[in-house]
């Protein structure tokens, strides 16, 4: 008995000077993490709204769905689109593009936030060939709207890469989902302007 | 005991990897480019070196009885410590580790290094040691990230090295053809061994 509390006073010490080590490590680490993910998010809303001006790109976070929106401006005064962040179930990881839609809800722009894919394969949704400036996969997606997003295989016209269809997939149709998503709330909300 | 031979023991003796065959799931896993395995071995060095300092330095007021927990403590506290730092410093590394970083808690390399030698050596061969064998495990992995990024991918540290006409062999930077390079390296190495001991 008295060897337990010994033994579990001594575990309990190890455990106590680790956490105090760890806290203090997190407490360095931690603004610079956030700092990281916040610049990933703004250098993504440049590629997927390329019209819109740096600083005049607003997040819309309302109970259904978390967006931004971008205006030409630093005044805000002309809307050029929105952009909202899919997420699809790949092969090997979750999937995380962002992507922006003019206000005729045609694509504008996009890129891949997150992806684990198999090297070789899936990540060729990111992959930029020789002499291109951006990645082949990601191009067709360009001027067109969620009713024709769908790869080749599902009836649609998105050339899936060869060897990596559900990666492919995975990128069209969490895209399709979210800009409905969106487009749903939006028309909500201008019918409820109207009203 | 000699320095010289602790130290450089882990580079091919008693290397980790084709040697004393363990730590083999972030081997697998994580060699499919030069940039993974070299990042990978770095992370796995550091926390290394640093568990076996700690537990060497400790290692008279560890109880027997819980010396395993208070191992996997040390060395989960260090591993967490990369991550973090990784996160914060190196996005672009942690991000295509991903789960592999926080999984060098369970490698079987550093608790096998704080059980076999660490708590029962000084304070410096234990960090030779660490040392030694990080380097080790980062060399293997560097060897097989070679390997395979050349041939599976075409490139080397994300570089494309052949002209357009190159087929990749795919498979090799895919989860099987880290078994079949792991496989034919561990072969080459017993067949050198076998030779020169003739």
């Amino acid at each position: 008995m008295k060897d337990i509390i010994k033994l579990g006073g001594i575990l309990l010490l190890v455990t106590v000077i680790a956490a105090a080590a760890l806290a203090m490590v997190n407490s360095v680490t931690k603004p610079k993490i956030d700092e990281q993910k916040k610049l990933v998010i703004e250098n993504a809303l440049k590629i997927a709204l390329p019209l819109a001006h740096k600083d005049a790109i607003v997040k819309v976070d309302s109970s259904e769905v978390e967006y931004y929106k971008g205006y030409k401006t630093p005044e805000k005064n002309e809307l050029v689109g929105y952009a909202i962040v899919a997420k699809g179930q790949g092969y090997s990881s979750e999937i995380e593009t962002m992507v922006g839609v003019d206000t005729a809800g045609a694509i504008i722009g996009l890129t891949v936030l997150h992806q684990v894919e198999t090297p070789g394969l899936g990540t060729k949704i990111e992959e930029i060939r020789y002499g291109e400036e951006k990645p082949w996969f990601q191009v067709q997606f360009l001027g067109k709207t969620p009713e024709d997003l769908a790869v080749e295989q599902d009836g649609g016209n998105i050339k899936a890469i060869t060897g990596a269809t559900i990666s492919s997939r995975a990128v069209t149709n969490s895209i399709r989902d979210a800009l409905n998503v969106l487009k749903e709330h939006l028309q909500k909300a201008e019918e409820a302007v109207k009203e | 005991m000699s320095m010289t031979k602790e130290f450089f023991k882990g580079f091919y003796a008693e290397n980790p990897v084709f040697r004393l065959v363990l730590g083999l799931c972030p081997t697998l896993a994580v060699s499919n480019s030069v940039q993974n395995a070299i990042g990978m071995g770095a992370a796995a060095t550091f926390v290394l070196v640093c568990s076996n300092v700690i537990i060497s330095l400790i290692r008279n007021m560890v109880p027997k009885k819980i010396r395993i927990p208070i191992y996997i403590v040390v060395i989960a506290t260090f591993v967490t410590i990369v991550d973090l730092a990784m996160a914060g410093f190196a996005p672009d590394l942690h991000k295509s580790l991903g789960i592999f970083v926080p999984l060098i808690v369970v490698n079987c390399i550093i608790l096998g290094r704080a059980e076999a030698f660490a708590g029962k050596n000084s304070v410096f061969y234990s960090l030779l040691d660490g040392l030694g064998m990080g380097i080790g495990f980062m060399l293997a992995l560097t060897l097989l990230g070679v390997t395979r990024e050349l041939l599976g991918d075409g490139k080397l540290w994300g570089v494309p090295v052949f002209g357009s006409g190159f087929e990749p062999v795919l498979i090799l930077i895919l989860p099987p053809g880290a078994f079949l390079t792991l496989g034919l390296y561990l072969g080459f190495f017993n067949w050198i061994d076998k030779k020169t001991k003739k």
